[in-house]
């Protein structure tokens, strides 16, 4: 399946409130607005079988200046094989301009086993937009092996590389290697950009917030469940002084 | 491959390689590695994530430096490799080598290449100023890819054998059994090097990243034996 969804988030002068003027869903992916507070806030509901082998997704997302924009999930995503097994791919492109803010806070993508799944998140960031996306991947169901995921993060800010990251779960030696993911069954990440950056690196045994080379910070956690990972997370971020109180 | 690549990969080429582990001493202390058994693992999956990088970096270094481009390069590679290294320790560990290379390259090297590198960007990334170097000799992408890929894991498997007294011989049996991955890794180097630097893969390593963070923060309370 074929699909593209598309959201642009702007900023209403006369109220201060953000208006959503697109909102295009696209079957499997569903964007519910909820109403309520000045900035908009969107569920992304993914249909349960998405995505399968063979699925080819695409959400586009443009934050205007000034604008804010909070975009969850509601459930896990099970990243599935397709009959044949085919490879499925999820692409996410973002732009978030002058003093807008967005916040992607997906739920899990769980691989199951014999998926192919690529993810790509590409944010193309203005000098003072404010932006925060999470990701938690999670090596198979209860006991089960997992399929193979790659993912690509691509942060810019005015043009200039604050984060590229290609990450792979799923592969039987990178997943028992002490040096990628340790025998850990969950990875997430999370991109903190906008505000004061954390200024030295802090950090545990399994987790981390580091500061990056040109500006913004990202989280870092390995973990058992997507539980612990999450709260590992938000410790990191509580570290984070332009994002400890959101 | 010429002799110029051959004295960079050697373990007594005078860059301040040896007092790196590559994250493993970090793993020692946790009790996660603790015989030769343990080592294939740790450095394949370090091959396959930092080296993979390193190799991306030195093979793209090589390209550049064959066809003596401006120092702007220089400085887009390395803004590069700075936005696909997350950990400012792993950062550090890449610049102290990069800059004791520099050191001993310019007494060896003497190019207005190598100037403009270290003018650009005086605290080189390591896999930066070895691909040059190694492309200052001549040398192909392909064998500076090597060379980098190479030091990814015979660094850390020397310093196992410092840590832990493992022995020698069954620990260079583990590097050389990695030589066709190292080819493998190579040679998907090699393939991308005349690319836009803006577009070079991005390989992570998120658990060596974690361990060199934590490595750093050890090594401010108690002595350890490698810098990182």
């Amino acid at each position: 399946m074929r699909a593209h969804a598309r959201l642009s988030a702007a900023l209403d002068v006369a109220t201060g409130r953000t208006v959503l003027r697109e909102l295009h869903s696209m079957a499997p992916l569903t964007l519910f607005p909820r109403r309520g507070g000045t900035g908009a806030h969107v569920y992304l509901v993914n249909a349960a079988t998405t995505p399968l082998g063979g699925d080819e997704l695409a959400l586009t997302v443009r934050v205007g200046p000034g604008a804010r924009l909070r975009l969850s999930g509601v459930a896990a995503t099970l990243a599935l094989p397709g009959p044949h097994g085919e490879a499925s791919s999820a692409t996410f492109d973002v732009e978030v301009g002058e003093g807008g803010c967005l916040d992607y806070l997906p739920e899990p993508t769980v691989v199951t086993a014999r998926a192919r799944h690529t993810a790509l998140l590409r944010a193309d960031l203005a000098a003072d937009a404010r932006f925060r996306a999470r990701e938690t991947l999670v090596l198979g169901r209860e006991g089960e092996r997992p399929g193979q995921l790659t993912t690509s993060t691509r942060i810019t800010r005015s043009g200039t590389a604050l984060l590229h990251q290609d990450l792979v779960v799923g592969d039987p030696v990178l997943d028992a290697s002490a040096a990628y993911l340790a025998g850990r069954r969950v990875l997430a990440t999370e991109v903190l950009v906008g505000g004061a950056d954390p200024p030295a690196a802090v950090g545990g045994d399994w987790w981390a917030l580091t500061p990056l080379a040109a500006g913004g910070a990202l989280a870092t956690a390995l973990a058992g469940d997507a539980v612990t990972a999450a709260s590992d997370l938000d410790r990191a971020r509580a570290h984070h002084p332009g994002w400890a109180r959101v | 491959m010429d002799a110029l690549a051959l004295a960079l990969a050697d373990s007594r080429f005078p860059g301040g390689g040896h007092v790196h582990s590559g994250g493993l001493e970090e793993v020692v202390a946790r009790g996660r590695l603790t015989s030769e058994r343990d080592l294939p693992l740790f450095l394949s999956g370090r091959l396959r994530g930092a080296g993979e990088l390193a190799a991306v970096f030195a093979a793209a270094a090589a390209h550049a430096a064959a066809r003596s481009v401006h120092n702007g390069h220089w400085t887009m590679l390395d803004a590069e490799l700075d936005a696909r290294t997350p950990s400012p320790a792993q950062r550090a560990a890449s610049r102290a080598q990069g800059r004791g290379t520099a050191r001993a390259a310019r007494a060896a090297w003497p190019s207005p290449v190598l100037d403009g590198l270290v003018a650009a960007t005086p605290r080189p990334h390591h896999p930066v100023i070895l691909g040059a170097l190694a492309g200052l000799g001549r040398n192909l992408p392909l064998d500076a890819a090597r060379v980098a890929a190479y030091l990814a894991v015979s660094g850390p498997a020397s310093a196992a054998v410092r840590l832990l007294g493992l022995d020698p011989l069954a620990v260079n049996a583990a590097v050389v059994a990695l030589a066709p991955a190292i080819e493998v890794v190579a040679a998907r180097a090699a393939r991308l090097a005349g690319t836009d630097p803006r577009t070079l893969p991005a390989p992570g390593s998120p658990a060596l990243d974690l361990l060199a963070e934590a490595h750093a923060r050890q090594h401010e309370k108690e002595v350890r034996l490698f810098a990182s």
